[in-house]
This record gives C-alpha cells, sequence and structure tokens, in this order.
C-alpha cells in the first residue's frame, strides 16, 4: 500500500462577527450550508476527492459543534490505515501554555504532529469557504515549479480585492499561475485582481523555518507576516489561478447569496455534481423520512431535504431536514436551518433563521417585498416567537431569549437581546 | 453493562414472496423497498432495536445479496457493539442435512448452533416481511407473565382475510385452546401474526422433538397448544403482511395518508442509507419554478420540474418538466422525461420513462394480467429494475415490464391492458 505524501490542515478556529448571531455558538466553519451540510463539508469534500485522506483540523472557538460534525471521518471516507482526520485542540505543556494565538501559531504548536507524518507537501487551508477545487492540481503545479510555496489565487473584481490578500503574479504559465512577484496583505487599494483563497501548499522544511522566525514576532497569520517575509527572503512562491466558483461567506449578506447561488435553472453551486459529502450522523439527519408535501404545498426554486414537511407556500428557499411551514404559511428568499418551526399563515422573507425556531402563527418576519437592496434578518437559535409577531427587515434576534421579553414589533434593523 | 440472559431474536427473512412479482426478481422479500427510504424488513429490525433487544440472527435463503448488504454489520439498528450483533444466517450443510430449508420451525432448528452460542431467557422468531410497529419487550413481560412456553402474537382481522393466516381459539386467560392454519371456513378472527415468543429450552426440547416438523404453524402449534402452554398476545395497531402487489400499493399510500395508522418517522423506523447505490450522499430535493405537488412525499436528490400527485418517490428521481407521477411508487433513480404519465404504477429502480410516454394508459382497471391474474387485478402496472419506456409508449394497466427490457423488446407502441413483457429466460 502506497502512502500518502500530503498531509492536509484545515484552518478551523475562527470566529467571525460578521456572521452574525449564526457564529454566536459555533465556529464558521461549523455554520450549516446548503440545506443538509456545514460550510467546512466543502473543504472536506474537496480533499476526498482529491484524495488526500490524512487530515488535521485545528480548531479553538467553541468547537464541541465541529467536533461532533467531523465524528471519526468516516463520512469522507477519512477512516482506514492510512486515512484520518485528527482535530487539534489547543493544548497546555511543558512549552506551550496558551490559546492559538493565531494560525501560524496553531501550525507551530502541533509542528511535532505534521513530523510524525513526514509529509512531502504540507496544504493548509481555511474551512470557510464555497468551492470545488482539485488539489492535486495545485500540488502539481506547486511540485513541477519546484516552489517553496503555492498560494492558490482567484480573481475578484479590483474595488472588492482590498478585503483579501491580494498578490501580483508573473506571466510564467499563463492561465494556470505564475511567480508571485509581490504580495498585499488587506491592502487599503488593491494593485492586483488576484485574491488569495488562503490555500497554501508547503514544501516542510520551508513551513518549518517559516514558523520559527514567526515565532520571534507578535502576529501569526499567514498572509499577514509569513508570505511577505518569505517574499522577501527571495524565496520561490508561486500562485495557482483557480478560476471556478468561489463563494466568501464573511458576511451575512455574502453568506445568503452564496446559499441563493444553490439555486436557479443552472445552479452555481450543485452539490450532487461537486459530489458533496457531509457527516450525517450529526443531528441523525439520516433518521429522516422523504419530505412531507400537503395537499396545498407550493414548493418553487427551492432545495428541501428530507425530514421536512410543507403545507404551504417556499419559493427561493433552502430548508434542513425537520422544518415545518403550516397551511397558510409562506417563505420566501430564506434558509431555515434544522427543525425551524412555521407556524400556520406567518410570512417569512429573506430571514436565515438558526436552528429549533419556531414561528407563531401569523408571524410575519422580514419586507413584503425583497429587493437587492433588502437587508437579512437573523433569528438565533432556540427561540419561540409569539404569534402575530412582526419582524422588521434586517433585524437580528438574538439565541434562546426568553418568552417576556418579546415585544408585539421588532423595527427595522433592531437587534433583540 | 448488563450481564443478565436477554431474549435472543431470530428473523426469518428467507421467503420468497413471489406475488410482489417483479419486485422479487432480483431480491428477497424483505428487502423490496418501502415508504421512499425504507425496506421491508427495516420495520422488524427497528423494532428489534426499540424494544431493547441486541442479539439478532436473520435467516435468510432466497436471493440474499441485497438483504445482507443492507444489513451491513447491523450499525444503522444499533447492533454493533461488545454486546449486541447481527448475524446473516444462511442455509449451510450439517451432518444430515443437505437441504434448503423446509419451513421456519425447520429453519429454526438447523440454526441450533446460533442458538447454543447465544443462551438467553427466550427466543422472539418474528418475520422479516411485515409493516408493524410493535413493542416486544412488552410481549415479552406478557409471556414470563403467563409463564408461558410459547406465546403467539394475535390480532383480529376481517374474517373474509382469515384463510391467508393461522387462526387461533383462545379462552378468556388468551390460553389458545384450538387452532386452524389458513381455515377456509374460520371460526375466529383472531389471526397469527407470525410472532413467537418461546421460552430458550422449550424452543430446543419441542424442535428436537420430531425432525419432521417443519412449520411453526402447521405442525408445532397444534402439537404444543395440546401439551403445553401456549398464549395468544393480542396486538391492536397498524400491521400489514405486504405480499401481494395491491397490498403492498396500498401499504405505501398509507404512509402517505395522515390518519391510517402508519408513520415510520413516528415509529423511528431505521434504515442502513449507506447501502446499495448510497442514498446517503444525496443532496437535498430541488423543488423547480413550475413544479406541482399534492399529497406525496419525495426523498433527497430528486429533482422535480414536473407534477406529483399521491405518490411516494425514493431518493434521486427525476422528474422533467409537463411529467405527471400520480398514485405510483418510484423506487431511487428513476427518470420521468418530458411531457410523460404515469399513473397508478410501481417502477423499480433506474427506470427510463421516455418523452410523452404513457404508462397507465386508458381507464381498464379490470383486465387482469394474463400471465399472473392473481397478482395484478387492481390497474397497478409493474416496471422492472433499469427497464426503458421508450417515448411516447403506451403501456395499459395490469401491465408487466421485465427489468431490463429496451427499446427493441417493445413488438410495437403499445402494450395493451394485462399484457405482460418478459425476458427471454422467464418467458
Amino acid at each position: 500500500m502506497l502512502k500518502p505524501t500530503t498531509l492536509a490542515m484545515i484552518l478551523a478556529g475562527g470566529r467571525v462577527d460578521e456572521l452574525n448571531v449564526l457564529t454566536y455558538y459555533r465556529p464558521k466553519s461549523a455554520v450549516p450550508f446548503g440545506g443538509v451540510g456545514r460550510v467546512i463539508d466543502f473543504s472536506l469534500s474537496n480533499l476526498m476527492n482529491s484524495g488526500i485522506e490524512q487530515v488535521a483540523i485545528l480548531s479553538q472557538y467553541r468547537s464541541y459543534s465541529l467536533i461532533n460534525h467531523i465524528g471519526n471521518g468516516a463520512a469522507w471516507d477519512m477512516i482506514g490505515r492510512y486515512r484520518h482526520i485528527s482535530v487539534l485542540p489547543p493544548f497546555i505543556g511543558s512549552e506551550a501554555t496558551d490559546w492559538y494565538r493565531g494560525p501560524a501559531d496553531a501550525i507551530y504548536k502541533n509542528l511535532d504532529y505534521i513530523q510524525y507524518y513526514s509529509p512531502e507537501e504540507i496544504l493548509i487551508l481555511s474551512g470557510d469557504h464555497i468551492y470545488k477545487m482539485d488539489y492535486q492540481e495545485m500540488i502539481a503545479y506547486h511540485t513541477e515549479k519546484n516552489a517553496d510555496v503555492t498560494v492558490a489565487f482567484t480573481r475578484v473584481p479590483l474595488a472588492e480585492a482590498s478585503r483579501f490578500g491580494v498578490g501580483a503574479l508573473d506571466e510564467e504559465d499563463g492561465d494556470r499561475g505564475g511567480r508571485v512577484v509581490d504580495y498585499w496583505e488587506k491592502p487599503a487599494k488593491a494593485q492586483s485582481e488576484w485574491a488569495s483563497m488562503t490555500i497554501l501548499c508547503f514544501k516542510p522544511e520551508v513551513l518549518f523555518y517559516a514558523l520559527a522566525e514567526n515565532q520571534k514576532g507578535d502576529s501569526y497569520h499567514f498572509g499577514k507576516d509569513i508570505i511577505p517575509m518569505l517574499l522577501k527572503q527571495k524565496y520561490r512562491i508561486y500562485g495557482y489561478k483557480f478560476s471556478g466558483y468561489w463563494g466568501y461567506t464573511r458576511t451575512i449578506d455574502e453568506y445568503w447569496q452564496s446559499n441563493m447561488d444553490l439555486l436557479g435553472p443552472s445552479p452555481k453551486v450543485d452539490l450532487e455534481k461537486w459530489v458533496f459529502r457531509t457527516n450525517l450522523d450529526h443531528r441523525n439527519i439520516r433518521d429522516n423520512e422523504p419530505v412531507v408535501m400537503g395537499n396545498n404545498a407550493v414548493v418553487h426554486n427551492s432545495l428541501v431535504y428530507n425530514g421536512c414537511k410543507i403545507g404551504g407556500t417556499v419559493r427561493n428557499s433552502i430548508l434542513f431536514p425537520g422544518v415545518h411551514v403550516r397551511k397558510g404559511a409562506v417563505v420566501e428568499n430564506s434558509i431555515l436551518f434544522f427543525s425551524n418551526i412555521v407556524g400556520e399563515n406567518c410570512r417569512l422573507n429573506k430571514v436565515v433563521a438558526d436552528v429549533n425556531n419556531s414561528f407563531g402563527m401569523n408571524a410575519v418576519v422580514g419586507p413584503e417585498v425583497c429587493g437587492p437592496g433588502t437587508g437579512v434578518t437573523v433569528i438565533g437559535w432556540n427561540n419561540v416567537i409569539p404569534d402575530n409577531t412582526v419582524i422588521g427587515e434586517g433585524a437580528t434576534i438574538y439565541p434562546r431569549l426568553a418568552g417576556t421579553i418579546w415585544p408585539a414589533q421588532v423595527k427595522k434593523g433592531e437587534v433583540l437581546r | 453493562m448488563k450481564r443478565a440472559k436477554e431474549a435472543l431474536v431470530l428473523i426469518l427473512a428467507g421467503g420468497v414472496g413471489s406475488r410482489l412479482n417483479i419486485l422479487v426478481q432480483k431480491r428477497a422479500k424483505p428487502a423490496v423497498p418501502f415508504g421512499g427510504i425504507y425496506r421491508i424488513i427495516d420495520f422488524s429490525l427497528s423494532n428489534v432495536m426499540n424494544s431493547g433487544l441486541k442479539k439478532v440472527g436473520v435467516l435468510t435463503q432466497y436471493k440474499p445479496l441485497s438483504l445482507m448488504s443492507h444489513l451491513g454489520m447491523g450499525e444503522a439498528w444499533d447492533f454493533t457493539g461488545r454486546s449486541r450483533g447481527v448475524s446473516i444466517l444462511p442455509p449451510r450443510t450439517g451432518e444430515r442435512e443437505s437441504d434448503w430449508y423446509r419451513g421456519t420451525a425447520d429453519a429454526v432448528r438447523r440454526n441450533f448452533d446460533f442458538l447454543r452460542a447465544n443462551p438467553a431467557e427466550e427466543v422472539v422468531i418474528l418475520s422479516g416481511d411485515h409493516i408493524y410497529h410493535m413493542d416486544f419487550d412488552a410481549m415479552i413481560g406478557f409471556h414470563r407473565a403467563k409463564k408461558a412456553d410459547m406465546t403467539v402474537a394475535m390480532m383480529v382481522v376481517p374474517k373474509n382475510q382469515m384463510y391467508q393466516f393461522g387462526a387461533g381459539i383462545v379462552d378468556k386467560h388468551d390460553r389458545i385452546i384450538g387452532w386452524e392454519e389458513k381455515p377456509k371456513e374460520p371460526k375466529t378472527n383472531l389471526a397469527s401474526m407470525g410472532i413467537y415468543v418461546f421460552d430458550y429450552n422449550y424452543l430446543i426440547d419441542t424442535l428436537s422433538r420430531d425432525r419432521e416438523e417443519n412449520d411453526f404453524g402447521i405442525d408445532i402449534l397444534p402439537r404444543a397448544l395440546a401439551e403445553d402452554d401456549v398464549f395468544a398476545y393480542p396486538f391492536y395497531g397498524y400491521w400489514r403482511d405486504v405480499g401481494t402487489i395491491p397490498a403492498y400499493w396500498e401499504a405505501n399510500m398509507d404512509v402517505l395518508k395522515k390518519d391510517s395508522g402508519i408513520s415510520p418517522q413516528k415509529w423511528q423506523i431505521r434504515t442502513n442509507i449507506e447501502a446499495d447505490g448510497r442514498p446517503a450522499d444525496r443532496a437535498p430535493a430541488r423543488f423547480v419554478e413550475g413544479c406541482h405537488l399534492q399529497h406525496c412525499m419525495v426523498s433527497a436528490g430528486s429533482v422535480i420540474k414536473g407534477t406529483v400527485i399521491n405518490s411516494l418517490l425514493s431518493p434521486g428521481v427525476v422528474v422533467e418538466e409537463g411529467a405527471v407521477v400520480k398514485d405510483s411508487i418510484i423506487f431511487q433513480d428513476c427518470i420521468i422525461e418530458k411531457g410523460a404519465t404515469v399513473d397508478l404504477a410501481i417502477l423499480d429502480k433506474r427506470v427510463v420513462v421516455g418523452e410523452k410516454a404513457v404508462i397507465g394508459f386508458g381507464q381498464n382497471y379490470t383486465i387482469a394480467n394474463r400471465l399472473k391474474p392473481s397478482h395484478l387485478y387492481t390497474g397497478i402496472t409493474l416496471i422492472g429494475k433499469g427497464a426503458n419506456v421508450p417515448a411516447e409508449q403506451r403501456i395499459g394497466r395490469n401491465c408487466v415490464i421485465d427489468s431490463g427490457i429496451a427499446e427493441e423488446h417493445y413488438p410495437g407502441k403499445t402494450v395493451d391492458d394485462g399484457e405482460s413483457l418478459l425476458n427471454d429466460e422467464e418467458s
């Protein structure tokens, strides 16, 4: 049996404040996505489909949901003699006494783990993005170029590029990639359209050197610290150009949009074609019966998973397992996580509702009509919304609010906590 | 971990179920899909799991591969672990026997080695063929309270149905005092469900007495109730032997109905979604703009662009624009192409219905299938696994299209009511 040569490390620890109350109890990588899975499933499915089956996940913030989701790794076929997923939480030891101080510090603290597997390349990636990529093509480019580091880049509009790490690539290999001649992390004014996807392939000795050097400073980021340092020291850094869909879900609006990209006549994100896998043991997804459509069900342009019961109308929406939409209710442009109950004659428009919410009869959430600029209304988990409540566009409802707190009306943009 | 000896379960899953026609051409009856994502045996297995019983032997014989792959290691029903387990028990040659199982009692007798290896207080014997929800723990409690040697689960059925069942006459203490197997003129409406609880030692003793007694209902019961303590455990609730196509269709339709008494979800029926085409790996069902749905169940991985009314769809079914599926049961990965109609039919896996084809053509429901009039007589048409129905083909009522039938096998654009299109080796 051939021993694998690549070790993948997924950075999945970060809490991203922009995702509002959805990341109140879980890291962003564990946020539900696409009617059945979680954000990190895209990275894991990519690894599985690329045949990279030695995987470590670095996790720090509220990692229970993530650890539970990963299980033993069987969902991604990562259980076997040379196939595994390890979750690496922060730890204390004779030399380590702290939380992970940043992604580069997290990897540094687990150098012994990496050395144990003595990989030929180390693939470091973020678990926060929606995309399908064959990492083997990137690794092949990395090997062919004898690069010290290869970074995946995707083209974004220049106006938006300043939110990302931005690379200047030479024309060495045209559409395939080129040498990185300059790099700016979140520049005020971007000079290039090529944004880093935070997917990095390292030669082990270069990674070990860079991490050790990085420890001398007080900032521990790959984009901000390590890439600029290596570039300065004339290491061979290559950019691999990726041209497929890349869903960047840092804000709630982007998250909503990436979900909507699953819909339409020719969806940009096609889970079936992408060979998307998730852990069906998590929340017992596997035990759900098929979707039950009542006599008056109307469902248009929507994804609905097993375990849902539809008695009302659903349009342009994504329903996770166990969502019930009762008679007369209308759900539009919304994403309802596991086990939401939408009561009779409710109206939901452009709502993202976390798990286990119950909307009382006649509740109205979001605007009557939804346009391009309409704000997303976000409902935190485990709320019981009283009958007849009106929640305005763009409002935020904190998780698990006491029943006594609820006003008859939550105003547009209001935060109820 | 509990040390007490607990009841051992034997599930008889070897039956051919030949009246299910081409649905059992390549699989045993317990492995026939049911209710969109389940198989018939899931009901027995889940009842065992939900009753807290942990050791199960599954006796197979007829076309067991599909069943074996479905059982896997048994983790779907929580049968993996130190004190748990599910064992497949195929017929095997011994010193004296070299034959197939000759009946239910014979099948159990031939697995004495399994019984001896798993000592227990009681042995629960049940069939893997039925759709029901039952707490065997309560039945074992009843059995113990009565100090019974053997307890038979029984329920009231209409008298005109009694010819299919073992019929028991009981006294006011639920002791069985009379027995008739499949009576033409029944004296009672109390029917055996084919579920037995035996005292472990009694079972071994009674089966060891006469090796020519092959069947529990025909041979063992009449003798036992004369000599030993045999009781009837009354069952009230939904129970179906889905051994015929009309009964199978009805029970599936019952899953759709709110008040029919059957609810796999509420009953906590579990299935193995890893096996066979991995229905596990499916995206949510996609409902496209303009689709029309009414009173139906749709599984993950399906894409609905047309109309689905009063039907059950397994994972991965595609219903294209203008296609109509009505009163039908569609197994996984079937494709109903544009403008096609499927009315009152059962489609086995991977059937492709071409554009504008009609399955269930015309209103003549009463012309029974010419070759198997006892199988198909209510209007239901069967399409076998992987069969193709060419574009604009018309298939009538009570028809059978065999598995794998392709366009070139059709004699013309119409298959008349009651006709069959079979593979050469079987016709």
